[in-house]
């Protein structure tokens, strides 16, 4: 580009200062300018004229926070260590697995067990030595990075696994005003979603599908499907063996107030009752020639005792079919017979239907049939696979690998572990979960599972690939070029879909969703010392000259309402409101928004007489917003559809309604309170209403596939 | 993949050990062991070593194909260190396939990684003889002449071939997979009843596609498509053409919109959906065209290497055939040019 650095530079130094770059800033980008002939910019020849002189100029100086360095992590910290953000900071809390490299291309092999974050930044960072990574092996929830961390940063960017997280940084960009960029990937499929306050939809607007969860009663007596067997060996079997020695009663008593049957129920409470026995076993030392003994107890009590009081209870096996109690010598000498009950094979051997469980297409001997007419080969066509962990496993196997599995994890028991969890890449865990679970199946004459299926299952992995990763990432730094301009009228939602003339679709911004619990909330920062002030002196001073009957939340602990105020005298601190974490102030009447106050600490240099700095202004909510349901759209039900559906009462039973509530002493989590800050989104993950998504056009034809 | 040879009837030599697949875990449970042993078997030919390349090498040497062979005679220079991560600041004037070599085989060691730099090798007889030894050829940022005699060339020995590039922020990827068998779930069916099908494309040649007529298209279905981009990517390769390098001076503007309307009008494009570029997006294009930059590489990369990946498996819907990238707004469309 001849004569294009004398004219760039020249730019770089015309063009007005936006207004969200300090004085340091600027002076930063001039006192660079003598370096500015050599490859120190010709590097950033071609972001320039991309770019624009004007952003290429800002990007050295911003402060960009990548949260995560995983799969879309990685993939991140390239393209925005090439466009040549100066500042970046990386946060990671995981180590780097074997099944990452495959797609994580800033690890090696040598690298396996090291800090992701480490490892990531110190590769990235030689390609382009201009920009500083600052690497965190940490978790985004701990106290320190509090609102005023993420005010420290120009932009947020997510590269997160889980919605939990998510959700956290949605919640602290909000607080602390910082613009965000959501993502996720799946397979082939993923999102970008960019989110400004009070601009956009924020991760929340939209509720999540919630996990899926199983009836207690189908779990532990009737179960019909593989999943079931494998929640069973992966959540119940396991802990009581292995897991924390306590009364699992809970669960029960919950099942029981649903509605779920009473006998049933009984009969699962001795049942738990005779696991006592089998633990002292699996925790006293083998007499050796008898190695087996201990998972022999083991299997007895599940495989069949447990089985024989199922079987008589007549009714529940009068509309199904009801299981067959396994005899571990039998199934040893290899002379123990399974009636066939149903189209399913009892020996394990699961039905090919050549799909895997993401519906996408794998290769099975099934659909290399399709292709090409033939099975591949003799050797593969009736297992479909030459991989030890994919090969169907007889009844006797699964017994020899149940027997196996379990003394080595009784054998850690002795050695001095104190408990032991699943965990999919503990393999002593897996081989437990997928013998435990395909007897289980055996019994109740449902298909088996692989071990490389059952770790899938119940690792809940979700199959990941570089290329939807590296899209996602590319189009995520995309966005925060808009961002970064202020262009918000230029933001989009894009998702990575299978729609064969549309594979990047792009929606413009919602605004936000008038109901939601989370965007619309106040956000403040409460700067204090958590061990000096109580919980009535924050409130009295927050509320101000603005008086109002309130209760008070950490999350979805109740710490105080008009009619219990036992913990007004308390330090934040004693109740567990600390660093990083949110006060909520709920108005009483539902007349304002909520107020989300963000604890964090004083200055250093403080008095150390002034325990707390009251944000100025103090916060004032909005009023609520009344939304009418229009006919034609159905929009999310409204706060007060919510509560009327929960409890259709007339109005003394709502004013009713706080003295009943569950109360705290701080140290307790109560569910279901139906006052949370965030409502609307607890009482749909608790399942209590359903939604009608409001991105219906997102989905209007995602997964259809247009064949010719 | 080809017309002749059906897919999968040349047979596996390497199997997927137990070590591979503990790397490939997470994309075996995507595409299967056969499909991940169709990509281990695999020579693939990649034309040119710039930001698209860069990003489409990356992944696809992480998935596993067998052999890459990267063609590139020039040397790297300072700009290329704004996009190629393969590239570092003392890299600057020797080959760019010389050093990149390394750190492409680093990604993983399972990948057979060749290169080379005679600029003559592109030439006739070296070309089929280069043709004919690779499984499929991906020609990276190309001028239209040249992708069009590659893809001749590709068509003779029954190659599946790829074209890909970017300008500025847009980005292309066009591909001749001559007469395509793949299977893919049905994804009409219900969700618990998703059954694999068998599909055939059948494709057509780049300089037919080019020639695409539009008419028949309602005005919905044209938008839909974005006819911008696509035919500012015509506009640019006819520029390309014409002067022997892309437009990077405001003053190319006029050129450039004069060569998309000829497009338009030959293409015989509904005149309700468009009439002409959009003036700044020819403003831009004029000034960007010539420019790459990393986050357009790697969602062009990203999808070229899919679908490489997809093609060699016979695994899912591959792009039917000219895939362009808006990255103004993120969006990607596909229209069929000259397909049935």
């Amino acid at each position: 580009m001849p004569d294009e650095n004398g004219m760039v530079v020249r730019e770089e130094v015309l063009v007005p200062v936006p207004p969200s770059l300090s004085a340091t800033s600027s002076l930063a980008s001039l006192s660079s300018l003598p370096m500015s002939s050599s490859s120190s910019t010709r590097r950033y020849t071609h972001a320039r004229a991309v770019l624009g002189p004007d952003l290429a100029a800002r990007l050295p100086e911003t402060k960009v926070l990548l949260v995560g360095a995983g799969g879309i992590g990685c993939e991140l910290l390239k393209n925005v260590v090439m466009s040549g953000f100066g500042h970046i900071t990386l946060l990671d809390l995981d180590t780097i697995d074997l099944s990452n490299l495959n797609r994580q291309f800033l690890f090696r092999k040598k690298d396996v067990k090291q800090s992701k974050a480490l490892v990531a930044a110190k590769t990235a960072s030689a390609f382009n030595p201009k920009v500083k990574i600052n690497p965190i092996h940490g978790n985004i929830k701990e106290p320190q990075f509090d609102i005023a961390w993420f005010k420290s940063f120009d932009l947020v960017l997510n590269a997160l696994d889980n919605l939990d997280a998510r959700r956290h940084v949605n919640r602290m960009c909000l607080a602390a005003g910082v613009p965000l960029v959501e993502s996720g990937t799946a397979g082939y499929l993923g999102q970008v979603q960019p989110i400004v306050k009070d601009q956009t939809e924020c991760f929340d607007c939209v509720p999540k599908p919630t996990p899926k969860t199983f009836p207690v009663c189908t779990i532990r007596s009737t179960p019909s499907q593989p999943i079931h067997c494998i929640v069973w060996a992966k959540s119940y079997l396991l802990p009581q063996l292995f897991g924390e020695d306590e009364e699992s009663g809970g669960e029960l008593d919950e099942a029981e107030k649903q509605g779920e049957n009473a006998q049933e129920i009984a009969t699962l409470r001795k049942e738990a009752l005779a696991f006592k026995a089998v633990r002292s076993a699996l925790r006293t030392p083998p007499k050796s020639e008898n190695a087996s003994d201990a998972s022999k107890i083991a299997f007895e009590k599940v495989y069949r005792n447990d089985i024989l009081n199922l079987l008589s209870m007549g009714d529940m096996w009068r509309t199904r079919a009801p299981p067959t109690p396994l005899d571990f010598d039998k199934i040893k000498d290899g002379s123990f017979v399974l009636e066939k009950k149903s189209s399913t094979s009892p020996n394990g051997v699961p039905p090919n239907n050549g799909s895997n469980s993401n519906g996408q297409a794998s290769g099975s001997a099934a659909t290399e049939k399709l292709l090409n007419g033939t099975a591949p080969t003799a050797s593969t066509s009736s297992n479909s696979s030459s991989l030890k962990d994919q090969k169907a496993l007889s009844l006797q196997e699964n017994l020899e690998l149940f027997v196996s599995s379990t003394n080595c994890l009784a054998e850690r028991i002795r050695a001095g572990e104190d408990t032991i969890s699943f965990d999919k890449d503990d393999d002593d865990t897996l081989d437990f979960v997928t013998a435990a679970a395909n007897l289980r199946s055996a019994a109740y004459g449902i298909a088996g599972k692989s071990r490389w299926e059952v770790k899938e299952m119940a690792g809940n992995i979700i199959p990941a690939i570089a290329t939807t990763n590296a899209i996602i990432s590319g189009l995520i730094v995309l966005q925060a070029f808009q961002l970064l301009r202020k262009s918000y009228e230029a933001l989009r939602n894009v998702h990575v879909q299978f729609r064969p003339n549309m594979p990047l679709s792009t929606i413009g911004m919602s605004p936000p969703n008038p109901e939601c619990g989370v965007c619309r909330d106040t956000y403040a920062e409460l700067l204090c010392d958590p061990s000096r002030v109580t919980l009535g002196e924050v409130i009295d001073g927050v509320l101000g000259d603005n008086k109002r009957e309130v209760s008070a939340y950490e999350e979805k602990r109740l710490l105080s309402d008009p009619d219990f105020d036992d913990n007004l005298e308390r330090t934040l601190e004693s109740l567990g409101v600390t660093r990083g974490k949110f006060l909520t102030i709920v108005d009483e009447d539902g007349d304002y928004e909520a107020i989300q106050l963000g604890i964090g600490v004083l200055p250093p240099n403080h008095p150390h007489d002034e325990t707390i700095i009251f944000p100025s202004p103090l916060p004032s909510p909005p009023k609520k917003v009344k939304v009418v349901a229009a006919p034609s759209t159905p929009p999310p039900p409204s706060r007060s559809t919510v509560l009327s559906k929960k409890r259709a009462a007339p109005e003394d039973d709502i004013q009713e309604a706080p003295a009943k509530r569950a109360r705290t002493n701080g140290n307790t989590t109560i569910d279901n309170t139906p006052f949370t800050p965030s409502k609307k989104r607890k009482l749909d993950e608790d399942g209590l209403i359903i939604l009608d998504t409001l991105d219906e056009k997102v989905e209007d034809d995602d997964d259809v596939i247009i064949l010719d | 993949m080809s017309a002749t040879t059906e897919p999968g009837t040349k047979s596996v030599p390497l199997q997927i050990t137990e070590d591979e697949a503990a790397v490939y875990d997470r994309q075996i449970r995507l595409w299967g062991l056969e499909a991940q042993q169709r990509m281990r078997n695999a020579t693939i030919l990649v034309v040119r070593l710039k930001g698209v390349a860069t990003e489409a090498i990356k992944n696809i040497v992480l998935a596993g194909i067998g052999t890459l062979i990267i063609m590139d005679s020039e040397n790297v220079s300072e700009e290329d260190l704004g996009a190629g991560f393969f590239f570092r600041d003392e890299d600057v004037g020797k080959k760019r396939v010389d050093v990149a070599k390394a750190r492409i085989q680093s990604l993983n060691p399972l990948v057979t990684v060749q290169t080379m730099t005679e600029p003559t090798l592109l030439e006739a007889e070296s070309l089929d003889a280069l043709v004919m030894t690779v499984d499929l050829v991906c020609v990276t940022d190309f001028d239209r002449e040249g992708l069009f005699r590659i893809n001749e060339v590709c068509r003779r020995f029954k190659k599946p071939f790829y074209a890909g590039g970017t300008f500025g922020l847009l980005g292309y990827i066009f591909c001749d997979l001559l007469k395509h068998d793949y299977i893919a779930p049905d994804r009409s069916a219900p969700k618990e009843a998703t059954k694999n099908i068998k599909n055939t494309l059948v494709y057509s040649p780049m300089y037919e596609g080019l020639n695409h007529k539009w008419s028949g298209l309602t005005r919905k279905q044209t938008r839909e498509l974005n006819p911008a981009v696509v035919f500012t990517v015509l506009a640019l390769w006819e520029y390309e053409s014409k002067h022997g390098r892309l437009p990077d001076d405001p003053k190319t503007s006029s050129d450039l919109d004069n060569f998309a309307l000829a497009f338009l009008a030959k293409a015989e494009v509904n005149k309700q959906a468009i009439t002409a570029i959009p003036r700044d997006l020819i403003e831009t294009i004029a000034v960007t065209a010539a420019h790459e930059i990393s986050p357009v590489c790697a969602v062009v990369g990203g999808m070229l290497a899919q679908d490489i990946l997809k093609a060699l498996a016979a695994r899912e819907a591959p792009i039917a055939n000219f895939f362009t990238f808006d990255g103004s707004t993120g969006g990607g469309t596909v229209c069929r040019l000259n397909m049935p």
